[in-house]
Parts: structure tokens; sequence; C-alpha cells
């Protein structure tokens, strides 16, 4: 029995000698990444892949996961949509990835939806999404409409708005949440003739859509500020905002030409965090609201040393196009790095990659103390997290106004408030 | 004697401890319940203490803060006074306004850094503006006045009621007493007494103020109820005052709307009406030359600031900057207009030089061409400042107001069309009263024949496609002021160029002008009445409620409209609005 023993650790001994490769790809788990480095969402998607790869090295400087390091795999979605399910395809059957972190806008999520569903994949979803999803296959630790316009409805309701203004950009998020906050309006007690931006419905009257909406790329905002101004002449009133991308400069301009202020009637948008004030004017901004489960501004000792390690690890980075001048954190990519802590969490309680295993352990209530507070997963595949409202400032940082605790993140909200 | 009746006035507040205004402000800097900190701020109300304003105004400036002592005892403080090296500030008690002492009577200096500021919220902010307006009623500024006026009366507050009165008695400003009356009838739709709601129904009826309506609505919902047909009567017929001038206000507001996008859709086609209208050549690249006006716009506000570094294909390019601040970094964008319109003209003369120059009789090849140019440009201009949008900040003087009348004529707008009207004066010169655009007008109708007469038709050309250009890099210059300026700034405009200068007919500069106007108008309008006479189109059988809807979308709907306008406009009369006729041969 010894001599086996022995013949054997010499026969691996020997396999060691013969190819490191295979005994280092041994050590390590293939992981997923899956955003657009290039086309129109790759401003905003790059950044995720960013701190995707400063969160692996984290991981792997204090060992890794279940001892193996962790070895990622970035594809390119490139902004396109079929292109996502084809990446997505081959980072589970060719490149058999343990895990897949990715996606940002809710048509790519829903493109490789399938494809993770066929493969009994793992996808993490870490942006604010419309909900109405709920996937075995996908892990959202993205804000669902009850982690980010419901809190930021209650906060007006609180600081006494009477009418509210809903604006977006035309797509399934703006939407969905719109006609989420509709209803929940009206469950509050304002009177329809209070909501503003109009409403479609269908042939026998009912509701179908509520708000104005603009194509992606408008520019002109003349008239739309215009009505908003009718609307807020007498007070009480306030703009919520899913104005998606560099559209919000156009509306910005128009809004403050017009003489609308954050003090007479502010404007909350769920589409603008610290990234995305690398291309926007601030100071038009200013007093302006956003509200998100992670702020860059949040003084935490465990926040501080979040976005110092990020700067650290910006600075000797070596990744091909990588940006290093001007970077901030926001909360689409501190979702994704907790989204890592995570499903790192809930393979060492499964002890196992297989993603059944990991899946229950993820559903069993897992706690992660990440920079903007504490997350813990639910049966639901979200997350409960807290959630924060700050006033934009003129450095394109936010000034934290309000918090929410443990909110429970729930994605079948429609017909819930009557 | 006069010390003798301050000591008992000392004495009696002692007696009753009514807090004085700086205890009720520290009160509220340390309640953690924000409703509280609203009621603590709301009764400084009336209050008189000179000590209020500055105290809120620090608050609001976050220079009030909390100081935790040692045995757990929060402390409100205020800095101020100049830092020193240690960036340390005098402190002095929000309570009683002395200096904050330590153990040994010494006055302490302590650090902003160190202490955590009060918290402000919006709403916490509007109370203590409430406070404020009061005293902002004798503000010297009429539109300080105005604004706390406003304030007060939209907040239906009765006992504030005769603050205003007051005020009303000794304002002499117009505008300011308009805004004074507003408030007052407005804060007395509330009044208990039917005599004094039927005349601030009647003096809003008068005014035909747009704030109002909700207010004059509620009133009459409440005279509905209570029955009373002569509030009812007086609150409908206030009603339709107000409606009768919000349709007036919304007519002559969009008018100027459609004014102010035509203008930017003329300033956008200009250039392209001179390289495509009179050159005929299809400059695919026009959009990027106007994408080279902003980025220089870019360029001129960074070196009037702190400057910046550009990643030139490889290696770092550093532009300094002059650090000017205030008044003169303001000017920035009256040195960007000129130098705009070199740096675009100075491309365009390359461009022409090195490919527009080989193709003027081949417009297919052309078309191919200057596509290729304009996606070597946007890769170019992506390469050197980046594929995210830079920020242009717009000049105080351009981000402004009028309101006249309620209609509101933005600075950047007026400004836009004055400028419009100013290119294509200055246009109109070059073109017909120098030399210069007489060769232009002659090369153009004629070239082979100008080159006969001695005309240098190639300099001509080169000459022409930089005016052309320059013209566009102006545009650059303005969109920079209403929109984002990308690498991809010049695509948005590009289709609504050519577009413009088709439907005016092609070669035709006044044909541009009205056409620019026409399809702005026209859009504005769309956009403006397509939502009112919506609820009107679902008699369409099959598609009514689906018409409806999309009536609703008016930004997209009126797009749609004016397009499918113009395809048949162009049916009916392809050389568009005015067909300019040549003696060139090959026409």
């Amino acid at each position: 029995m010894n001599n086996k023993l022995v013949s054997l650790l010499s026969a691996g001994a020997l396999a060691l000698g013969a190819s490191l490769g295979t005994a280092r790809a041994a050590e390590t788990v293939k992981v997923g990444v899956l955003h657009s480095l290039s086309g129109t969402m790759a401003i905003s998607e790059t950044s995720l892949r960013d701190i995707l790869l400063f969160t692996f090295d984290e991981i792997n400087a204090k060992g890794g996961v279940l001892g193996k390091k962790i070895e990622p795999v970035v594809v390119d979605g490139a902004s396109n949509w079929p292109l996502f399910a084809e990446k997505a395809k081959q980072l589970l059957e060719q490149d058999k990835v343990a895990v897949t972190f990715g996606c940002w806008t809710s048509v790519s999520r829903k493109s490789v939806l399938p494809v993770f569903e066929k493969n009994n994949g793992l996808l993490f979803y870490p942006v604010q999404y419309e909900g109405e999803e709920e996937s075995q296959n996908v892990a959202y630790t993205a804000e669902a409409v009850n982690q980010q316009a419901t809190p930021a409805v209650d906060y007006y309701l609180a600081e006494g708005k009477k009418k509210f203004y809903l604006l977006g950009s035309d797509y399934v998020y703006p939407q969905t949440t719109n006609l989420v906050l509709l209803e929940y309006l009206l469950s509050k007690g304002v009177k329809l003739e209070n909501i503003g931006g109009g409403f479609r419905k269908d042939g026998s009257g009912k509701i179908i859509s509520a708000g104005k909406y603009t194509p992606f790329g408008h520019t002109d905002y003349q008239q739309i500020v215009a009505e908003i101004k009718q609307f807020a002449a007498s007070g009480d009133a306030c703009v919520i905002s899913t104005l998606n991308g560099d559209t919000n400069v156009p509306f910005f301009k128009e809004y403050a030409a017009s003489g609308l202020t954050a003090e007479t009637c502010p404007v909350v948008s769920f589409s603008i965090s610290e990234d995305e004030f690398r291309g926007l004017p601030a100071k038009q901004l200013v007093g302006q609201l956003g509200c998100w489960t992670y702020f860059q501004s949040i003084d935490t000792p465990a926040n501080k040393k979040f976005v110092a390690d990020f700067q650290a690890w910006l600075k000797k980075s070596n990744v091909p196009g990588l940006v290093k001048e001007g970077r901030v954190t926001c909360s689409p990519m501190v979702l994704s790095y907790v989204g890592v802590y995570l499903w790192k969490a809930a393979v060492e309680k499964a002890g196992s990659f297989d993603v059944d295993k990991v899946r229950a352990a993820y559903k069993s209530g897992i706690s992660f103390d990440g920079p903007g507070g504490k997350v813990t997963t639910q049966k639901n595949m979200h997350v409960t997290k807290n959630v924060y409202i700050g006033e934009t400032k003129a450095d394109g940082q936010f000034k934290i106004v309000k918090s929410f605790n443990n909110v429970y993140g729930e994605p079948w909200l429609k017909g819930k408030f009557k | 004697m006069l010390a003798a009746a301050s000591a008992l006035l000392v004495s009696a507040v002692r007696a009753a401890p009514a807090p004085s205004a700086r205890q009720t402000i520290a009160e509220a800097a340390l309640a953690e319940d924000a409703a509280k900190k609203r009621e603590l701020i709301g009764r400084l109300l009336g209050q008189g203490d000179p000590a209020i304003a500055p105290l809120l105004e620090a608050w609001r400036t976050d220079a009030l803060f909390v100081l935790t002592a040692p045995d757990g005892t929060k402390i409100p403080v205020q800095l101020t006074g100049e830092k020193d090296a240690a960036g340390t500030q005098s402190a002095l008690r929000v309570d009683t306004g002395a200096p904050l002492a330590d153990a040994a009577g010494q006055p302490r200096r302590l650090a902003a850094a160190d202490l955590a500021a009060v918290e402000h919220t919006s709403s916490l902010r509007r109370a203590m503006k409430a406070v404020l307006d009061l005293a902002d009623l004798a503000a010297p500024d009429p539109a300080v006045r105005t604004k706390a006026i406003l304030t007060i009366g939209l907040a239906q507050d009765a006992e504030k009621l005769p603050a205003l009165v007051a005020r009303l008695g000794v304002e002499t400003d117009p505008g300011v007493k308009r805004a004074l009356r507003e408030s007052i009838a407005i804060a007395r739709l509330k009044d208990a007494d039917d005599a004094v709601k039927l005349t601030a129904l009647v003096e809003l009826k008068e005014l035909t103020s747009l704030a109002s309506t909700d207010f004059i609505s509620r009133a009459l919902k409440e005279a509905e109820t209570a029955e009373k047909p002569v509030l009812v009567k007086a609150a409908k017929d206030a009603l339709r005052a107000v409606e009768g001038h919000r349709s007036f206000v919304d007519f002559f507001g969009t008018l100027f709307r459609g004014v102010s996008l035509g203008s930017i859709l003329l300033i956008a086609a200009l250039g392209l009406a001179i390289t495509f209208g009179l050159m005929r050549v299809i400059n695919m690249a026009h959009g990027e030359m106007i994408a080279v006006g902003a980025y220089t716009t870019y360029l001129v506000q960074n070196i009037f600031g702190a400057g910046l570094t550009i990643p030139f294909f490889g290696f770092s390019l550093p532009i300094f900057g002059l650090n000017l601040t205030g008044a003169a970094y303001q000017w920035y964008f009256v040195a960007a207009l000129p130098l705009s319109f070199l740096a675009a003209a100075l491309v365009g003369i390359g461009l022409e030089r090195s490919v527009i120059r080989f193709l003027y009789r081949r417009p297919l090849e052309s078309l191919l061409a200057t596509w290729g140019v304009s996606l070597v440009m946007q890769q170019g201009l992506r390469l050197m400042f980046g594929a995210n949008n830079v920020q242009v900040s717009s000049p105080v003087y351009l981000s402004g107001n009028w309101t006249v009348n309620d209609i509101i004529f933005g600075w950047n707008r007026v400004f836009v069309v004055g400028f419009a009207i100013l290119i294509v004066f200055g246009m109109w010169l070059v073109l017909s009263k120098t030399p210069l655009g007489l060769l232009i007008r002659a090369s153009m109708q004629n070239r082979a024949m100008a080159s006969c007469m001695g005309v240098r038709t190639e300099r001509v050309n080169m000459l022409t496609f930089g005016l052309g250009s320059g013209l566009a890099g102006l545009a650059g210059a303005f969109l920079s002021q209403i929109g984002n300026v990308g690498p991809s700034l010049g695509q948005g405009y590009i289709i609504d160029s050519f577009m413009v200068v088709v439907v005016g007919g092609v070669g035709s500069i006044g044909g541009t002008i009205i056409s620019a106007f026409g399809i702005g108008g026209i859009d504005q309008v769309l956009q403006q009445y397509l939502p009112t006479i919506a609820p009107g189109l679902t008699w369409v059988p099959g598609i009514g409620s689906f018409l409806q809807n999309l009536a609703q979308d008016a930004a997209v709907f009126g797009k749609i409209l004016v397009l499918a306008g113009i395809i048949l406009f162009l049916q009916w009369r392809p050389a568009g609005l005015f067909v300019t006729r040549s003696r060139n041969l090959e026409d």
C-alpha cells in the first residue's frame, strides 16, 4: 500500500514536471466576463470589465476560490444583442466556465437567457433593471424597481411633493418602471391628474403606458421642458427621469435655461451614476437627485479601502486599453464586485463549483459586507441591500441625503400596489 | 433706566424660557428626525433675530458642524474666519454665538475635515428658504423679491399674508407688484370668508396667473361640494381666463421654439447649402466639420481654463491653459467662434485639396469618398479625445432666460436665433457684395466658362469649400451649447442638413432659409398640438386608439409626420421649394 502511494506520488510529480501547463490548469477555475467592449454600450460596460478583473486579482492574491485561482475568459458582446447569445454559448459550451458575470442592457440579458437556461449556466447581472423576471440561471445583484424607483418616490412624498412628472427613454426599462411607479403613486393617494407626461390606453381604456418618452439620441427638449415648467408652476412638483445616456445633456441644459432648479422642481434620475458624470456636465445637475444602492461618497472604512484599492490596481495594471485617469466607482461596478464575492461565498459554502449546488447555497441566504453595506442573497435570486438617495455635487459625486437599510429585492411588482 | 429695563427683560426671558433663535437652530441641528428639524426651523418664521440669516446660510453651505465632546454631548458649532496652515478655523457655538472654549477657557480652533457637517435635505432647505424669504421680501434685487413672494404665496400660508399685504403698499417694481398680487390672491383662496375668496378669484382672473390653475381647480371643487353657485361661476371664469392665457403662452412659446429649432437647422445646413447646394459635392463629411467646430470650442474652453493633455496617436500632447477665472473665462465662447470657423475651414480646405478636387465630375464617387473621410475623422476624434462625450460648459451669459408674459426665451436660444440672422446676412454680403462672391457665383454657374474668362477656378473651389466647412464649424460651436459634444456628434445633424437643403431647393440659399424655419416650425407645432388633438383621433376605424397613443409620443410621431410630409412634398416638387436654373449645359 505504501509502495502504491509512493508510485502514485512520483507519477504525479512526473506529470507535474512533464506538463506544467496542465497542472496549472487544474489549479484554476474559468470564469466568464461578458460585456460590450466596443459599440455604444462600451463606455459603461468597460468599467464593469475593469472592476471584475480587479476583483479577480484581489481574490487570487488571497488564495482564490476553494484553493483555485480565477482565470477570467473575457469576451466582447460588442453592443450587439444576438452576438451576446453567441458569446454566451461559446463561454458555456467551449470554455465551460463555472460562472459568468455580465450584461448591462435588459435586451442583452433577455438575449442570453435561453442560452443559460439550456446549458444550466449561472449569470450574475449587476445593473438596475425593470423586474418581472426570475430565472433560476441568473443571480440578480442588480437593483430591482423597489430598490431604486419606489424609495425615490417615498423620499419625494416625505419631502411633500404632490405632482410627479414621468420622463424616460423609449425602451423596456423606463416603460415598465413607469408603469410600476404609476401604480405605486396611485396607491399612495396621488391623483391621476397630478401625474404628468401623458398616458396611453388600450381599447378598453386601461392605461398601458405612462409618461413622456423620447428616442435615444433625442436633442430637442424645448417642448417637454416648457410642459414641465407649466406642470411645476403651482409648486410641489418633481420629475422622475429614466432618460438614458447622453440625452440627459440637452435635457438638463434646457432645464437649467428655462429657470427650473432643484429647489423649485427636483429631478431624480435612475440612469446617472458617478461613472456617467465622466461625460456629463455635472454643474448643470447640481442639487438634482440620484438613487442607487451605492455611492462613491459613502463614508465607511470598507468603501474608502475599496476605492483606494481600485485606484491602486488601476495604476499598476497593464490590461490593454485600460483608462487610468479620472476613474470613479459607481453602483453597477460595486454590484459586479459584490456579485463575485457572493459567488465565491456560495461556492465555498457548497464546497463545489457545480451550478446546482452553488445555486442552492446562494439561495440559502449568504451575506457579504460590501462597499455599499451588507448585502444578503434571497430565495428569489435577488439580493437584499441598502438604498441611498444622493444629491449631485459640482464634482460629479453625490451627497447622501437619505438611506433605506436592508431593502428586500422584489422583482414582481406589477399589480402589487392597489 | 435703560439698563434696568434690559435687566428686567433678561429676567423675564429667564422666567419664561422661550428659546432664542440661536437655541432653536442649535436644537434643529441636533434633531435626528427630518420632520422635527423642519418644524423647528419653521418656528423661526417672522422672528426678527439678525443671527438667523447668517446661521441658516452657513447651514446651507455646509459651514455648520456638530462637535462630539469626549463625554458624548454634541455641540453644534459654526466655523468662521480664515483657515490656518492646519486647516483649522475659529469655532462659534451655535446656541450662544460665543467662541467655543476648551477646559482652560481658551477659544478652540477646529478643522472642518474632522467634523461632521450638519445635513440638509431639499425640503429642509425649503423650510430655511421660507424663513429667509420673509427677510428677502425687502431684498434689493427684484428677482429675489419675486421668488420669495411666490414661495410664500404658493404655500398658501395665511400667517405670512399680512407681510405680503404690507409689502404691496410699498412695492414700486411692476413685476414684483404683480407677483405680490398673485401670491396674495392665491393665499386668500384658502380664506374662510366667501367674499374674500370671490375677490381673490376675480383678481386671479384679471392676472391670468398660470401658477394658480391648481389652486383655482381646488377652490372650484370645494365650491361645488359646498354648493355656492357664485363662487363656482367665479372660479370657472377665472379658470377659463387662465386657460386662455395658457393657450396664448403655448402659441407664442411654440412659435419661438419653432424659430429656434429652425435656426439650429439653418446654421447646421448653411454650410451644406454651399458645398452641396452651390458646388454640388455630396459631402457626407459635413457632420464631421460640425464636430470639428464643437471640439475646437472644447479646446478653447480648456485653454482658457486649466489646459489638458491630448493622447495624440500614441504621444501625449500637452496643451497649456491660461487658468483664467470669472468674467475673463466666460469670454472663451466668443474667442471660440472665429477659431471654430477657422479650424473647420482649414480641415475643409485640406479635404478639398486631397480628395474632392479629383471628384468634381463624379458625384457618386465623391459621396463614397467623403463618407469614408467621415468615418476616418470620427475615429480620429475618438483617438484624440476619447470615446466619451466631453463637457462644454455654458458661459453665464448664455445660461439664463427672459420670461416675458410667461413665455420663456432661453438666452442660448435667443443667441442662436440672433446669430443665425447674422450669419445669413454675412453670407449674403460675401456672396453678393464682394469680388470673391462674384467669382464664386461665376464658377459655380459654369466652371468651364469662368475658367476661360481667367478665373482661377481651382482656387475659388478651394475657398468656397473652405467657406462652407467653416460655416459648419460655426454650427458646431453653437451646438456645443445645446447638446452633446462627442465623436459622433455630426451623425445626428447630417440627415437634417441634407433634408433642409433638398427641401429648400439645391443651390438656393433663400430656399434653405425658408425650409429650415418651415421644418422647425412644423415640428414644434406638431409636438405641441398633437397630444391635444389626439383624443379626437379615436374615430379612425381600426387604428384609432393606436393613432391616439402614437400622438402621445409627439416628439417621435411629429418627426415621422415631418419626414412623411417631406417625402410627399418631394414627389410633388422634386427640385424643392426654389428651383435654380443655371446656365450650365450639364444640368
